[in-house]
This record gives C-alpha cells, sequence and structure tokens, in this order.
C-alpha cells in the first residue's frame, strides 16, 4: 500500500517540478523580449503608469516624487529601447521627437533634452551613476546598481507587460 | 628548522598603522577606497548651452505691404543654462534687420539687437515654479509655442493678433511668473499666474525699463493636455492692465483668450480667438475688438513625407473709436502654402497670402517664400 502512495507522490513532485521549470523558462523568455524601465536605485519611485512614463519623456513630469530632478537617458537612433521610447511611448516620429525637445527647451520648459546613451552597457552605467537618471535596457542585460520599475504594475516577464 | 612563530601579542605602532590607515581611508571617498572610479557628477554648474533660429525670405506682393524682394528674417540665439538642479536661466536675444539702416543723426544700424527673453527660474516641484524676468505673455498659444523660431512653425509667418511689433495682444511681458502642472487624473492641468509691467506707452513694447504707470498688469491662463486624447491641448485666459499712452490717456485694457490645439502632425490644428476690451478711464467709452485665426496642416505620408500643406484664415476686428488700437486696421487674410523639411533641422515654405486690411481698402495678394532652420 505505501509504495503507490509514494509512486504518486513522486511522480506529482515530478511534475509541480517540470511545471516550474517550464514556467520560469516561458518567464525568462518573455523576460528576454521585454524592455525594462531602469532608475538609479535612490528614487524611491516603485510603479509608474504608462501615462506617467509619457509624461516623463515629454517633458511635462520633470522631478520624482522625493523632489529630485528627473534625468532622461536615451539611446541613439535605430536602437530598439529609442523606438520604443519615441514610437509607443511618445507616439512620434524620430523627426517630430527631435523637434519636441528643441521646442521643449526653446520654450524654456525645461533646462536640457535627454543625455544619449550610445550603448546598452553606457546606459546601465550611467543610470547607476546619475542620481534621478531613469532609461530603457533590454530585460535580459538588467544588472545589479540599477532599480527596475514596475509599469502598470507589472515587471519585465509578467504577463501582459507592456514594454516589449 | 622550524620557522619562527608569529607574534601573537600586540605589536609596538601595529594600532598606529591601523589609525592612520583607517583615517587615510575616511578622507577618501567611499568609491576611490573600494578602487571604483568615482561617478561624474550629473551636470557641471552653470551649464550653458547655446542654439539659435535664422530665416532668410523672399517676397512678391501686388502692393508694398512690407519687405519686397530678398530679405533677411531674425537671427535669433538662445542660451540655457542650470545654475544648480532647481535654479535655471534662459535668454533670447534677436538681431532683426532695419528698414531705415542709414538713415538719421547718428545714422541707424542695420540690425536692431533686441532682448527677447530673459529669465531666471526657481523650480521648486512641477507643481511650483517661480521666475522673473521679461517673457512672451503667455495669454496666447502661438506667443509662447514659437516664440522666435521660424523653424518651429508650420508657416512663415505669425497670426496678425500675435505678430511681433503688433498692437493687438501684449508680446512680450516684464515680471514675475508663477507656473506649474499636475496629472488631475489624466487631464494634465498646466497653469500660469503672473503679475508685471504689461504694455509701455508705445502699446506695441513692453516696459522694460519700467512701468507707464503705477498699475501693474496681471495674467492667468490654464490648459489641459488629457491623456485619453493624446495631442489635444485647450485652454484660456485672462489678462488685465492699466495702459498710459504716449498722449497721456489711460485706458483699462481686459484680455480674455481661448486656443484649442490638436498637436499632432496628421493633422496639426490650431485655433485661438482673443477679446481686448478697453475702457476710456476720462470718458468711461468701452470699446470691444476681436481677433481669430484657424489653421490647419497635415503632414503627408511616406514617401512624402517631407511635405505639409497647409490653410489658415484669420481676422481682426477693431472696434471704432478705440483710443488705444486708433492706428491698428481691420484684417482679414487667407494662407495657403506648403513646408518642405529638407532636413530634420532645415525646412522651406512657399505661401500664397491674399487679404484686405481697413474695411474698403484693396485685396492684395503675395507670394513668400522662407528658408527656416535652427543651429
Amino acid at each position: 500500500m505505501r509504495a503507490p502512495n509514494l509512486f504518486r507522490i513522486v511522480c506529482a513532485a515530478a511534475l509541480a517540478l517540470l511545471a516550474a521549470v517550464a514556467g520560469s523558462a516561458t518567464a525568462r523568455a518573455q523576460a528576454a523580449g521585454d524592455i525594462a524601465v531602469i532608475v538609479h536605485p535612490d528614487v524611491t519611485i516603485e510603479n509608474l503608469t504608462l501615462a506617467d512614463l509619457r509624461r516623463v519623456w515629454l517633458g511635462d513630469r520633470e522631478f520624482w516624487s522625493s523632489g529630485e530632478r528627473i534625468t532622461l537617458l536615451i539611446r541613439a537612433p535605430v536602437a530598439r529601447e529609442r523606438d520604443l521610447v519615441v514610437s509607443t511611448l511618445c507616439r512620434m516620429t524620430e523627426a517630430q521627437f527631435r523637434q519636441h525637445w528643441i521646442a521643449k527647451v526653446f520654450r524654456n520648459e525645461s533646462p536640457t533634452g535627454p543625455k544619449i546613451a550610445y550603448s546598452e552597457d553606457s546606459a546601465l552605467d550611467q543610470v547607476s551613476r546619475l542620481p534621478g537618471a531613469i532609461t530603457l535596457v533590454a530585460a535580459s542585460a538588467v544588472t545589479d546598481g540599477v532599480k527596475v520599475v514596475r509599469i502598470d504594475g507589472l515587471l519585465p516577464g509578467d504577463p501582459g507587460y507592456p514594454l516589449r | 628548522m622550524r620557522s619562527p612563530r608569529r607574534p601573537t601579542g600586540p605589536v609596538p605602532g601595529r594600532h598606529v598603522l591601523v589609525t592612520v590607515l583607517g583615517l587615510l581611508t575616511a578622507a577618501l571617498p567611499a568609491g576611490a577606497a573600494a578602487q571604483q572610479p568615482e561617478p561624474p557628477p550629473a551636470v557641471h554648474y552653470p551649464s550653458l548651452h547655446i542654439s539659435g533660429f535664422g530665416d532668410v525670405n523672399f517676397s512678391g506682393v501686388n502692393r508694398a505691404d512690407g519687405p519686397r524682394n530678398f530679405s533677411l528674417g531674425q537671427f535669433v540665439i538662445h542660451m540655457a543654462s542650470e545654475l544648480s538642479p532647481r535654479v535655471t536661466f534662459f535668454g533670447e536675444v534677436s538681431f532683426t534687420a532695419r528698414s531705415d539702416a542709414g538713415t538719421g543723426s547718428p545714422s541707424a544700424t542695420g540690425f536692431n539687437a533686441e532682448v527677447e527673453r530673459m529669465a531666471i527660474r526657481f523650480e521648486d516641484s512641477d507643481r511650483l515654479k517661480v521666475s522673473f524676468g521679461r517673457y512672451h505673455t503667455p495669454i496666447n498659444y502661438w506667443n509662447t509655442a514659437f516664440h522666435h523660431g521660424q523653424w518651429l512653425q508650420t508657416t512663415i509667418a505669425r497670426p496678425e493678433m500675435i505678430k511681433f511689433g503688433g498692437q493687438f495682444l501684449p508680446v512680450h511681458f516684464v515680471g514675475g511668473l508663477v507656473e506649474g502642472s499636475a496629472p488631475a487624473n489624466g487631464l494634465n492641468v498646466n497653469y500660469k499666474l503672473g503679475v508685471g509691467n504689461g504694455r509701455a506707452t508705445v502699446i506695441g513694447r513692453a516696459g522694460d525699463a519700467g512701468d507707464s504707470n503705477d498699475s501693474l498688469a496681471w495674467l492667468a491662463n490654464v490648459f489641459v493636455r488629457p491623456d485619453a486624447v493624446f495631442g489635444l491641448e485647450a485652454g484660456g485666459s485672462l489678462y488685465g492692465d492699466t495702459v498710459r499712452l504716449a498722449s497721456g490717456r489711460e485706458i483699462d485694457e481686459q484680455v480674455v483668450a481661448a486656443h484649442a490645439v490638436w498637436n499632432r502632425e496628421d493633422p496639426e490644428l490650431i485655433a485661438e480667438v482673443a477679446s481686448v476690451r478697453h475702457r476710456d478711464t476720462l470718458t468711461g467709452q468701452v470699446t470691444w475688438s476681436h481677433g481669430y485665426y484657424v489653421q490647419a496642416a497635415y503632414r503627408l505620408g511616406e514617401p512624402w513625407a517631407q511635405w505639409k500643406p497647409y490653410a489658415r484664415f484669420e481676422h481682426l476686428g477693431v472696434a471704432a473709436g478705440d483710443l488705444a488700437f486708433a492706428s491698428l486696421p481691420d484684417l482679414d487674410q487667407a494662407t495657403f502654402g506648403v513646408r518642405y523639411d529638407a532636413t530634420l533641422f532645415a525646412a522651406v515654405k512657399g505661401e500664397y497670402r491674399t487679404w484686405t486690411r481697413g474695411s474698403g481698402s484693396d485685396r492684395r495678394h503675395g507670394g513668400f517664400v522662407q528658408i527656416a532652420f535652427t543651429f
């Protein structure tokens, strides 16, 4: 009587392990294509809505709720992360995005436009060093020293994560 | 041979070495002590950024009404500088060709240099920013969206109601401004409140060197940019002042203005209306003058995305007997044109305008070309 029970328990455990591994692999696969929003570790914010994020990248929001000035870091043109900011978040073409920021500075609405990061490593490095900094990087590239912010309550890899 | 035993007791001078090392370590930045490169500061203060705008124009009209053939537009330099994380400076200087160059004694220079904007701003948060200086009066969308950057605006010319050197609305304002914005559940409410000198005795100019009377001008501007209708901006403004004219007469002035803008390229729609109430303080006579314009433009799709045709209709109706606007005629004008963005930072615009200035006046026509750029 004991042997079949033990067999069932072992089988159930194996199945559960398999499911967990499969689930984890799926999450990893999703996270691999996702773009993470990362900030300097001292930024106290945990979650942003997509609308908040759009406001940040359009320069309409210049300060974190802690009072620190936001420093925008954007990848150079052609990078997927930049395309996501320009097309998906700001709903503009590259030309419109540049014109928007020239106008923003010219209107004295913002002292400066976004800083450029020419590589993923540079983006990660600068965000880890510049107080108040924010940028987008591939979720698979996120390292220690930066903080990943939830978007609409979701992290990269979560089903329904909006930035991919 | 046994190796000599390491001493286990206190070593003379060891505690001194530890103390010195500790002090040295404490004196170094933590990053350096950990053998990591020191993080660079985010911004060096003051951080000065200089850029500018320029334009070259050509016009052909059936009757003289402004420059003919080639003319230089404004050469505009602007400077933005962060003085600290919460204090910024902005300056804008223009050079404008004079039609009376070389005349008079001493002879007039070829270009007028003008401080168009100069402001220092203290920023507490997104909700509260306080600044002092000279501004483009924020009671008109065009005045604060495009300033002196001809490259920024779709058309060649500004609407008549807010043209530089014009009288209908006060283009410049010297004083203080409180401004801010709040998400307001996705409505994105922005506000500006200001007090300043208002118009000078020459009403097309601001009171740069001081007010012309004891009365301060005031303004309030509110607009929204709702998340739900991305691209839409709508708002309104109030402005009040007592203006002393060159004749010495004083006029109470109130301006009510509103705008709605669909701020996308396909299409771009801008509509503004402004009404100016003047009350002669001597006779009590009240007049209302009105102005509006509607502009529509459309950025074509690929492969014609560099082209943007546009049209604008505008009207100025000046009340008879308005002392302040005695030299300002009515205007009805239609503009049709196309903008070609040759590069990301330079555009060529060509437009046809037809207008009447003053009731009963002949209709005039003109063709205009402008090359506008930023650098």
